[in-house]
């Protein structure tokens, strides 16, 4: 159940790299910061999870868009020709990520680890012989329902083909008009409300720290199995990695859990470069 | 004599004259910031190799650094071998491992090469962290005195002439290197893979070469850390650390030398400076590097070869007979 909090952090990394060739660093931040601005919203306004959710995400949006706007649109317009672009990039995301982690160290509230409240009641469901709690369900349902969003959005929307003309061939797509620019800020912002109902959806289960945006290396792994281009690939991966992790842990011990995502990415990528759903590999001619 | 090899003579007798008086005059902690600057020195130079050099996007930088330390740490603990053996077989060990993570991750690229090396350097701090019997896992391993020459180095004033003079080589063996047929042919894949392959690069072989000289490096690095400390926990082995190398390259200016210097420095200062700042170190750190990448993309080091090279545009255009003697 997990594994599809997993497949949507993977499904922001991916559409960001699609758009935008950029890796980002920080997407387990923006993931960390969301659940302190939901715990913000419900344990201060004490809201409900119905507002609390798209209220997030917009906020996150906004944080996501800005950043590109704000950073990622300058570093891009100082680069010249010939040099390699993606590190500066990842170091911008990288500093994306100690600037959201800093931001909330300053505030006393990270102090202490906290959960969240659950979404729904924990009381479990019994299928057969298989016990599954409500709230596990109900993470699961409301991951699906995004992706659909999502699907549904990029494949019948005006602005969701753009956007994907955008990813294709940015050149191509100024040519007939569409603002390449603002698409690139709409990923962004997209990007990060993915990561930030993920981040919601997650912080019932998990440890709320600032410290917790190390689940991007799961994120990662569910990418890596997927192929970095395939967005239907990335959501087997990240399903596939919840269900590997839960396997070690049960065959093998709690403690191998920690590499499992490394080691999944070494062997993916070891057997097939380009990951297991991914297309070939754009190469870098002259 | 060029301009050039002046200036960096210069450079080296300015570098000579400030170690000696600090060696003779400097408080004990002084000398410890220095030592540890001239360990990521040698460090970042090693990540440079790779990345701003050989144009390779890789991660694993921070576990080469690792398996130096714990090498050559272990048998200083444990046998009567002198320090000199001991960091070449950190050195030689952490090169061999990354010539095994170099055949499959030369294969990959771009966005690949750089999750694949990260992924290993993540499974490298967990090895560090559970293999007790060579590293004492998450007690942290202690790390006694190293000795050479007979003389047994017990403070970091002692370890300060060693860990500079080992530097100073590596400095030296980067400028042999960079104009080395191996580092033209570096830079060559770097600039474009296919015309280096296309004029008869051997890029497979090429790579591998770049990937094992720099994890000797951070082996050496490994090596000369054992010198002036005396504990090794493997958290600090982690992905914050080789974010620290990354910007100190970038922010110097990658693929050279100077700047990578200029940037160890730098960065290598800034707990210092912000040390009563600690709640806000993360913060700042994150805008320093943002801003870094915005207004400085080819780091320090291009800004001043920037405005040297529009000095020298100016003076040609001011005075065309002169021109000749600036350039």
């Amino acid at each position: 159940m997990t594994g599809s909090i997993y497949a949507l952090i993977a499904l922001s990394l991916v559409i960001v790299f699609k758009s935008t060739e950029v890796i980002n660093f920080g997407g387990g931040e923006i993931v960390m910061i969301s659940a302190y601005i939901a715990m913000f919203f419900l344990i201060l306004f004490g809201l409900p999870y119905l507002v609390v959710v798209p209220v997030t995400a917009l906020v996150v949006f906004v944080i996501g868009a800005s950043f590109d706007r704000v950073v990622l649109d300058r570093v891009l317009g100082r680069h010249r020709p010939g040099q390699d672009i993606m590190v500066a990039m990842v170091i911008a995301t990288v500093g994306l990520s100690y600037v959201l982690k800093g931001t909330v160290r300053l505030f006393s509230v990270s102090d202490d680890v906290r959960t969240l409240p659950p979404i729904f009641s924990t009381d479990p469901i019994f299928i057969g012989d298989i016990v599954l709690s409500q709230q596990d369900i109900a993470i699961f349902l409301i991951s699906i329902m995004v992706m659909m969003l999502l699907f549904g959005f990029f494949t019948f929307t005006r602005i969701g083909k753009a956007l994907r003309a955008t990813s294709e061939n940015p050149r191509a797509a100024m040519l007939v008009g569409i603002p390449v620019r603002r698409m690139r800020t709409l990923v962004w912002g997209i990007a990060a409300a993915l990561a930030a109902v993920a981040g919601v959806l997650v912080s019932p289960k998990l440890l709320v720290s600032p410290d917790m945006g190390g689940i991007i290396i799961l994120a990662f792994a569910a990418a890596i199995i997927g192929g970095f281009t395939n967005v239907l690939g990335v959501i087997v991966g990240g399903v596939v990695i919840g269900v590997i992790e839960n396997l070690v842990g049960l065959f093998i011990s709690s403690k191998a859990i920690a590499i499992t995502p490394f080691i999944v990415i070494i062997l993916v990528l070891i057997a097939r470069p380009q990951g297991l759903f991914g297309g070939a590999v754009p190469i870098k001619k002259v | 004599m060029s301009a050039a090899s002046l200036r960096y003579l210069g450079a080296a007798a300015m570098t000579l004259i400030v170690s000696v008086g600090m060696y003779a005059g400097a408080p004990i902690y002084v000398l410890y910031i220095a030592n540890l600057i001239l360990t990521y020195t040698v460090l970042a130079i090693g990540l440079d190799v790779l990345l701003g050099r050989a144009g390779q996007f890789a991660f694993a930088h921070i576990a080469f650094y690792g398996i130096g330390i714990y090498t050559t740490a272990q048998i200083t603990n444990h046998t009567g071998i002198p320090f000199f053996v001991a960091i070449i077989a950190g050195a030689a060990l952490a090169s061999a491992v990354s010539v095994l993570i170099a055949i499959p991750a030369t294969r990959l690229r771009s966005v690949y090469l750089a999750l694949a090396t990260f992924a290993f350097a993540e499974a490298a701090q967990w090895v560090f962290n559970n293999w007790d019997a060579a590293t004492s896992g998450p007690n942290g391993l202690r790390i006694t005195s190293a000795h050479m020459f007979g003389y047994v180095l017990e403070n970091d004033r002692d370890a300060f002439p060693a860990v500079l003079i080992l530097t100073g080589l590596v400095v030296i063996a980067t400028v042999l290197l960079t104009h080395s047929s191996l580092g033209r042919n570096m830079r060559a894949i770097r600039d474009s893979e296919h015309v280096a392959l296309a004029s008869g690069v051997r890029v497979q072989r090429v790579k591998i070469a770049a990937f094992a000289i720099s994890a000797a490096y951070a082996g050496i690095a490994g090596g000369l850390f054992t010198l002036f400390q005396s504990f090794v926990h493997p958290d600090s082995l982690g992905f914050d650390l080789i974010v620290l190398v990354l910007t100190m390259v970038v922010i110097g200016g990658l693929g050279t030398l100077p700047g990578v210097i200029l940037g160890v420095l730098l960065l290598g200062l800034m707990p210092e400076v912000l040390r009563n700042l600690r709640e806000w170190q993360e913060l700042i750190y994150g805008l320093i590097l943002i801003l870094a990448v915005i207004f400085m993309p080819r780091g320090i080091w291009g800004l001043v070869t920037d405005r040297r090279k529009s000095r020298q545009v100016r003076d040609v255009v001011a005075s065309p007979s002169s021109g000749k003697d600036a350039t």
